[in-house]
């Protein structure tokens, strides 16, 4: 069993605060963490190849040099090799470009069963890269899982949607982005696990290691930047609108075009 | 060295037990206070992190951590906990299972040590009399020996987790006077089981804080001791005892700092919030002057404990000669933190007014706790002599 984890470096957004006049984000100061979603993800990882009688984690961060620490957790939690997109020539990048870099690197490292994610990182929301790898790496995808078992030569995920859940079955090889069931409680690697993490292979790779066009990667290689990050507007107060759906349409399309939306 | 720069391993390992202590520990702390014991459940949630003999050898069960670690541990365990009494059972556990893998006999270290580690039974210290403190040198208790294992005879006063040793087993390294006529060169260090050890009788004290830990004295009447437990050499116990008591000063001062911090932060949110005159208490100069003071004092106390830390495991690990920086670090660290950490712990009572003077408030856990610091493996007073004594020399020593 090979499975690929992809985690990141985020700041920890229940200590950030918004400066009250730009309505942006204060990260300094922030202490950094591993994504929550991606923690479940590597902790999923060792379950199943645990469970699988053994096999390969490759845990894969793209990020400053300081995101090494994620990579340290995640080998802390059970991953047994790391490695660390760092280069200048990824920097910038938008959701695209990061899941270019992330595949060109899972392709690198050869033949995987699964690849697993986050469903999205808690500073940027998107939750698009784990999607956008499925489509550049050619395989399924199963998004919002938070439970699977193997089955053979195939996954079968629990995806949550809107109603409730949905059960999915998957050929491997297979990217599934996870959420964190209600009861999932993070470990916490004791010291033994952090020190014997220190000793696993953990690699820096740069743009020429993942045989990258630089071109196509990074700032360069986005589609879209990011221009303004902001909390909505506090408003004062609501308007509720009370009647049938014809009478609610309407009053709401008065006080719309009132509004001067159209 | 100016100051102590965490490793990248240190501290990834004090995120992790922050957290874990929030989720594991902290929430067994009110069922402690009630039943004023620490919960099998903390002790299990504490042994599951490898908390216990943190500086034991992996030879011995232990995960072989250094001496730093030990004071992240102690730092941490003070912040989380406001009455300190897992960071008591902590830091003696830690500083005697240390001299205890250092010094003691093949046999006894696999028989006892592999437990500590698993937290399934106690190791504590035992040198304190009703008359003997600081002056080790005039302490009563005797260890004679016979053909095949020693006696001992006598009492020991305020002694730690005596209820605890006789509950999980285990015991204390003790320290007791062989060579009558030797003084400090007569006594012989070594470990006396307490639980169902006839001829040895507990007391317990009521102290004033860290309710969940015992205190209390035990007598020995011709205690028979395997000469196994034997720890160092015969007649050299006073100078190994000390390798103990400089762990457990450094890891107070972490205890102290951890406490006093998040004394500050409870504070903070106070002043921030509390309004008089028309402003947030927090925007007066007096409580402002207060707080940088002693934020000030605790991160300068700080950085002299993990500089202490560091250079005792140079010391202890490397064969490193700096016997004097160890001593007077730690002696500086042991001296000044417990009284700051106790200034800003008052301080911070009192910017929560009336509040601050009540059972509920946490800060007051951690006022009676630390005020016991000043006293404890070494008081305030030993540590100005000991400061003293490295900057002068010996010859200076006024009590011989």
């Amino acid at each position: 069993m090979r499975i690929a984890v992809c985690v990141k470096q985020v700041p920890d957004t229940t200590e950030v605060k918004v400066d009250p006049k730009t309505g942006t984000l204060i990260r300094e100061g922030v202490p950094s963490i591993i994504n929550p979603f991606d923690q479940y993800a590597v902790e999923e990882a060792v379950r199943l190849r645990d469970a699988a009688g053994g096999g390969e984690i490759v845990a894969i961060s793209m990020g400053p040099p300081q995101a090494r620490t994620v990579l340290i957790h995640s080998l802390a939690l059970g991953a047994d090799r790391g490695i660390l997109l760092c280069d200048r020539g990824f920097a910038g990048a938008d959701t695209w470009a990061t899941a270019l870099s992330l595949s060109m690197a899972i392709k690198k490292l050869g033949e995987f069963d699964m690849v697993l994610c986050g469903m999205q990182a808690i500073d940027g929301d998107t939750a698009q890269v784990g999607p956008e790898m499925a489509q550049l790496l050619g395989i399924p995808q199963i998004t919002y899982v938070d439970k699977v078992e193997i089955d053979g030569k195939k996954v079968v995920a629990r995806k949550t949607v809107d109603e409730g859940y949905e059960m999915l079955e998957a050929r491997m090889p297979v990217l599934l982005t996870f959420m964190t069931p209600s009861d999932f409680v993070p470990t916490n690697p004791p010291f033994s696990k952090i020190s014997k993490a220190q000793k696993k292979p953990l690699e820096t790779w740069g743009v020429k290691e993942v045989d990258g066009d630089p071109e196509k990667l990074g700032l360069k290689g986005s589609f879209t930047t990011v221009t303004k990050v902001y909390s909505p507007m506090k408003r004062e107060k609501a308007v509720m609108l009370e009647g049938g759906t014809d009478e609610l349409a309407k009053k709401l399309a008065d006080i719309l075009a009132k509004e001067g939306f159209f | 060295m100016l100051s102590y720069e965490f490793t990248e391993e240190q501290d990834m390992f004090r995120q992790n037990l922050r957290e874990y202590l929030q989720k594991k520990v902290a929430p067994h702390l009110p069922k402690m206070e009630e039943k004023q014991e620490v919960q099998p459940e903390i002790i299990k949630a504490m042994a599951d992190f490898e908390l216990f003999g943190p500086c034991v050898t992996e030879e011995y069960g232990g995960p072989g951590m250094d001496m730093v670690m030990a004071g992240i541990i102690g730092e941490e365990l003070g912040r989380n906990d406001p009455t300190a009494s897992t960071a008591v059972f902590y830091l003696v556990d830690a500083s005697w299972s240390h001299v205890f893998c250092r010094y003691g006999k093949e046999e006894a270290k696999k028989e006892i040590l592999p437990d500590v580690c698993k937290g399934k039974k106690y190791c504590g210290i035992a040198t304190t009399e009703s008359d003997v403190g600081s002056d080790l040198a005039n302490m009563k208790m005797t260890i004679k020996k016979e053909a095949d294992h020693y006696i001992v005879n006598g009492d020991k006063n305020y002694i730690s987790g005596l209820r605890e040793a006789k509950q999980m087993g285990g015991g204390h390294v003790t320290l007791a006077r062989q060579d009558l006529a030797a003084g400090a060169r007569g006594m012989t260090l070594f470990f006396l089981p307490i639980k169902d050890n006839p001829g040895v009788t507990i007391t317990t004290d009521r102290e004033l804080g860290r309710e969940g830990m015992s205190t209390g004295g035990f007598n020995c009447n011709k205690v028979k001791v395997p000469l196994k437990y034997l720890i160092g050499e015969e007649n050299k116990g006073f100078y190994i005892v000390h390798e103990g008591y400089e762990l457990a000063r450094g890891i107070i001062a972490c205890v102290c700092v951890g406490a006093a911090m998040k004394s500050l932060e409870n504070g903070m949110a106070y002043i921030k919030q509390r309004k008089a005159f028309g402003s947030p208490i927090g925007k007066y100069e007096a409580i402002q002057f207060q707080l940088a003071e002693d934020y000030t004092k605790l991160c300068m106390v700080r950085d002299w404990a993990y500089k202490a830390l560091h250079y005792y495991t140079k010391e202890a690990r490397e064969g490193a000669k700096i016997r004097m920086q160890v001593s007077k670090y730690i002696a500086m660290a042991k001296l000044y933190a417990p009284l700051w950490a106790f200034d800003a712990i008052n301080h911070s009572m009192q910017w929560q007014g009336a509040f601050g003077y009540t059972w509920e408030c946490p800060d007051v856990k951690a006022f009676r706790a630390i005020r016991s610091f000043t006293l404890a493996e070494g008081s305030t007073e030993i540590m100005h002599l000991i400061i003293a004594r490295e900057l002068l020399g010996k010859e200076f020593i006024a009590y011989k």
